[in-house]
């Protein structure tokens, strides 16, 4: 053997069956072929793209957009360049996914416990829920609940149902009520850093006295507890001094039903362009008297037909004097025999004929017998008094109420609606009429607010105004994308769960824990090791699979790229800034993988 | 002294089921009624949509769309053919596969759960469609007729390969149409369509990449550092984004990078090259996982027997990682079939597309109050499902019968 080996070291291999060299070589020649490939690939693309006169750079980001985007969580304007909206695009991206991840990892665990329960019919449901959602594409999921559901099951925004606490929801949406920074925010600001600073001092403290005293106890607790109290004091001491910036005022007029809320630096009020808007200002706007119409119509809603119908702009019955309010016939003569069915007062109702004459409505009277369908094109006038709406006006410092027209002494029926002075200049210069004009006696407060300013949403004309609004589209993505993504946590949950060790639990009963405490203080914890390496991995497929948002019409980085793309013709930047934007999530979500599965891994050994 | 105890609670029959498995507890005994009412009436309010309130009719007039879109209905006996010839195979390699040990369980699930739909579709067919009637039928006799060959002869299990092979290339050129003046009339691939379509996608799609993905892994666990680096860069790019994103860059970039004029690259070709590149970068993760679970005495006994290194690895290595991964790679086929419903980015029409823009606007469709979205997703979803669920259920016994092999 020996002398074999030196017989052969003594006599030089040729170079061609040398294993090192044809490595060399094989990798020169595999180097040469993807640099030609890459060539070819540069001439082509930019001989096509300088034929076709397409721009190959970056320079269109700056040009004017023009791209409407319907969630927008920073502000933006039709007016603002590409950048800016690709930007919210990213944005828009990030928020479907976080919120997505939480609340998929919520339900995943819950249907992964299911699973395992001992209780057959939950284990059944929660078998039958993943194998139905895993093995249908996300894509007709998408549409189930964005087309099939959201847009056609709810109410129209019209007539939305309203839940406890002001919560709308229409196939517009859902709207909430929602915290923003008020005019003493900036007050608050200190005393925030000082209970941050504070909780993670006091926490530090907190966890080397523990780990000294060797007691169990949770170094949070009191840190905790001293940030929350600091930061209350702060609030209160915020609010006590609060008072609006000098010079705020406001446009506001009830004849258009709009205005915005403003600092007037150069007193001249009206609200000039270098001129600050002042977002989530609260204000309360009364009307004393003022009137509202509209037409009875048959509408489809919620996949039938409802009959005879009329929707005033929603206004509650505790902003109103619910006593003087009423809603008539604007033409008596029209509405003959026909009578009014309030089903949300003062609002939203039908009309009716009452056929058995006892006076109330019965199902089926809202339609006409010889046509068949309801009541439609009747118009209705609804007399509004003390009318009063807290208002806090949105980010670009909006505000809009119905859009009253004054009370109107001897008018005909006809001149009713034509009466609305929102034509193009908004001017309330009715000449037309030749009864006497009355003015609208309207008024607006603006009021100063505490660091925090709970603003509720209220439906004036046909769309949401103020809270939070969760589009039909962001809901339905949300909706499909924690169901699907759950499906598959929910299995991830199952086997990690399955994978502690039967003794575990055995022996956690022996201490006496309940079985309560068996799982949350011994089996999942062990759980979460197995399971949080693959569920990262989910998180990441959600975050990508968001990009399905066209099909919801969401305005998400790649529903956003895709306009850009096809408005600029850049395909080229449009699609490096894409991938670039991807691969940045994907190597976040890798990075923590990688902090998790260090911090993960059993310690020792 | 002696405590007499209670009698333990008996576990068989009915009422010892239902106690050990719905009212095991008091609070189980709650969860099982509220959740049991709950599930009933949520079980019959959807029975009753199904069958009185949805208006399937629109679905029913559209079946021909949905199937094959716009090709050609004369030329219909060819995409069937297409079937048959597949069923056939299909057919055939289940009777080979009774003479195996195991009898073929898997193959032989999958074959009925398929030979059943077409069994139900001649069915259909005899009653309600003049025009395909017979070439259901004969779908269905191809079908049977292939199931006995296999039965008789067990010794076509060696040219099963080549049959497959026979079978999808004929089946392409079959769809296709050869040249404008030959004996088949050419089929642009515009009019292609339909669950057709996305068979195609699914099928072209997961074979191709199969051989590119092999590759891929290879080269990733190979000691050539340019080899290496490249496949890493192009597995974790690709891997990086969503398919969608890759269909669309297709669709913009393949003209730009042939340099020809895109009207003259048809939006199947770019499809497929998205679909066959994204797929590829995945096969080539699971064929990677294969590859390290084989242990590496394999190989070094695969050397010491004189093997050369390509030798080891084909003969050696692959056949045993292959192995191995055969679950997750029909996981990833399953994965595939849910996300061709992604190509209507590139503007083609495939099942999902045609449920979801073309049936809901139709005229007729247009008049049913509240649209017909919800039947028409329904029915997507239960098509979709019926196809992924009977592959899922095949890799989980494929799991189940790897697993105890290995033991």
């Amino acid at each position: 053997m020996a002398s074999h080996q030196s017989h052969s070291s003594s006599e030089r291999i040729p170079f061609y069956r040398n294993v090192k060299m044809i490595g060399i070589i094989a990798q020169i020649i595999f180097a040469i072929l993807v640099l030609v490939a890459i060539i070819i690939i540069y001439l082509n693309v930019s001989s096509a793209l300088s034929r076709s006169n397409l721009p190959a750079d970056f320079s269109f980001l700056d040009d004017r957009a023009g791209i409407p985007i319907a969630e927008t969580p920073i502000r933006y304007t039709t007016n603002d360049p590409y950048w800016k909206a690709l930007f919210i695009g990213f944005l828009n991206t990030l928020k479907v996914a976080l919120i997505g991840v939480v609340l998929a990892s919520l339900l995943g665990i819950v249907v992964g416990v299911m699973r395992l329960s001992t209780n057959w019919l939950l284990r059944q449901i929660a078998n039958v829920y993943i194998e139905l959602i895993r093995n249908t594409p996300l894509a007709v999921q998408i549409i189930f609940w964005f087309t099939a559901v959201l847009t056609t099951v709810p109410p129209n925004i019209t007539n939305p149902i309203v839940l406890p606490g002001r919560i709308y929801l229409s196939n517009r949406g859902l709207a909430l009520p929602w915290l923003y920074t008020g005019t003493s925010f900036r007050a608050w600001i200190p005393w925030l850093i000082v209970a941050v600073i504070a909780l993670i001092i006091i926490a530090y403290i907190r966890q080397r006295q523990i780990i000294k005293s060797d007691r169990p106890g949770n170094p949070w607790t009191y840190a905790l507890l001293s940030a929350v109290l600091i930061a209350g004091t702060g609030f209160f001491v915020a609010s006590s001094n609060t008072r609006l910036a000098e010079n705020t005022t406001s446009d506001f007029r009830a004849d258009r039903g709009r205005g915005s809320v403003y600092i007037d630096a150069n007193q001249n009020n009206q609200l000039d362009n270098n001129e600050k808007i002042v977002p989530y200002a609260l204000t309360i706007v009364t009307v004393e008297d003022g009137t509202l119409t509209t037409t009875s119509q048959n509408l489809t809603e919620s996949r039938r037909v409802v009959n005879g119908t009329f929707r005033f702009p929603l206004i509650e019955k505790s902003e109103i004097d619910v006593e003087n309010t009423t809603v008539e016939f604007v033409d008596p003569d029209q509405a003959e025999g026909l009578a009014i069915h309030h089903t949300n007062f003062p609002s939203i109702g039908l009309i009716y004929k009452d056929q058995n004459g006892d006076g109330t409505y019965n199902r089926g009277e809202e339609i006409n017998p010889e046509t068949g369908r309801g009541y439609s094109g009747i118009q209705l006038i609804m007399t509004v008094k003390n009318f009063e709406r807290r208002i806090v006006a949105d980010r670009d410092g909006q505000i809009r109420i119905p859009r009253f027209d004054p009370i109107q002494q001897a008018t005909t029926s006809s001149s009713a609606p034509a009466a609305n002075p929102n034509n193009l200049f908004g001017s309330p210069t009715n000449s037309s009429s030749d009864a006497e004009e009355a003015e609208l006696e309207a008024s607006i407060a603006l009021l100063p607010s505490r660091p925090l300013v709970l603003s509720t949403p209220s439906l004036p004309i046909s769309n949401y105004e103020g809270g939070v609004r969760l589009t039909t589209s962001y809901l339905a993505l949300l909706l499909a994308l924690v169901v699907y993504t759950a499906s598959f946590i929910a299995e991830i949950v199952r086997g990690g769960i399955q994978a502690v060790s039967k003794g575990q639990t055995e022996a956690a009963k022996a201490l006496g824990l309940s079985g309560y405490q068996t799982f949350t203080l011994i089996v999942f914890p062990q759980a979460l090791r197995i399971i949080l390496p693959p569920m990262i991995s989910q998180y990441l497929n959600l975050t990508k699979n968001s990009s399905l948002g066209p099909l919801a019409g969401y305005g998400e980085l790649f529903a956003i790229s895709v306009i850009v793309a096809n408005q600029t013709g850049a395909s080229v930047p449009v699609i490096v800034m894409l991938i670039v934007a991807y691969l940045l999530i994907s190597l976040t979500f890798a990075f923590v993988l990688n902090i998790v599965n260090d911090r993960m891994a059993i310690v020792g050994r | 002294m002696a405590v007499s105890r209670k009698p333990p609670v008996g576990t068989s029959g009915v009422l010892g089921w239902l106690k050990t498995n719905l009212f095991s507890s008091v609070v189980n005994s709650i969860i099982s009624v509220v959740v049991g009412v709950f599930a009933i009436w949520v079980i019959f309010g959807l029975i009753n949509w199904v069958l009185f309130s949805a208006h399937w009719m629109q679905i029913w007039v559209n079946l021909q769309l949905l199937a094959v879109y716009r090709y050609p209905g004369d030329l219909l006996w060819r995409p069937l053919t297409v079937v048959a010839m597949i069923m056939f195979v299909l057919g055939v390699s289940t009777g080979v596969a009774r003479h195996n040990e195991n009898g073929g369980e898997i193959i032989r699930g999958v074959f009925w759960s398929f030979s059943g739909l077409v069994f139900l579709l001649t069915l259909i067919a005899l009653f309600n469609w003049q025009a395909v009637r017979w070439l259901w039928v004969m779908v269905s006799g191809v079908t049977l007729v292939g199931y006995g060959l296999g039965t008789a002869f067990p010794a076509l299990n060696k040219t099963l390969a080549w049959l497959w092979g026979a079978a999808l290339l004929l089946g392409v050129v079959l769809l296709s149409g050869f040249t404008e003046q030959g004996p088949l009339e050419v089929v642009s691939t515009r009019d292609w369509g339909g669950f057709m379509l996305t068979l195609i996608l699914s099928a072209v799609g997961i074979v191709v990449s199969f051989p590119l993905g092999i590759a891929l892994a290879l080269g990733r666990r190979s000691k050539l550092p340019a080899i290496k680096y490249f496949c890493i860069a192009f597995i974790e790019i690709v891997r990086g984004a969503p398919l969608i994103s890759w269909l669309f860059i297709a669709s913009l970039m393949v003209p730009l990078i042939l340099n020809i004029s895109p009207d003259r690259l048809p939006a199947l070709m770019r499809a497929l090259v998205a679909i066959t590149l994204f797929s590829s970068a995945y096969m080539a993760e699971n064929v990677r996982g294969g590859l390290q679970a084989v242990p590496k005495g394999q190989s070094e006994a695969a050397r010491a027997l004189g093997l050369s290194g390509w030798q080891t690895t084909r003969l050696i290595v692959l056949p045993q990682a292959l192995k191995a991964v055969i679950p997750a790679i029909v996981g990833q086929a399953i994965g595939l079939f849910k996300d061709t419903s992604l190509v209507f980015i590139v503007g083609l029409l495939d099942f999902f597309d045609i449920g979801r823009r073309v049936i809901p606007n139709q005229e007729a469709s247009l008049q049913v109050t509240g649209g017909i979205v919800l039947e028409v997703s329904l029915f997507m979803a239960v098509v979709y499902f019926f196809f992924a669920y009977r592959m899922s259920v095949a890799s989980r016994q494929l799991e189940k019968q790897l697993g105890v092999g290995e033991r």
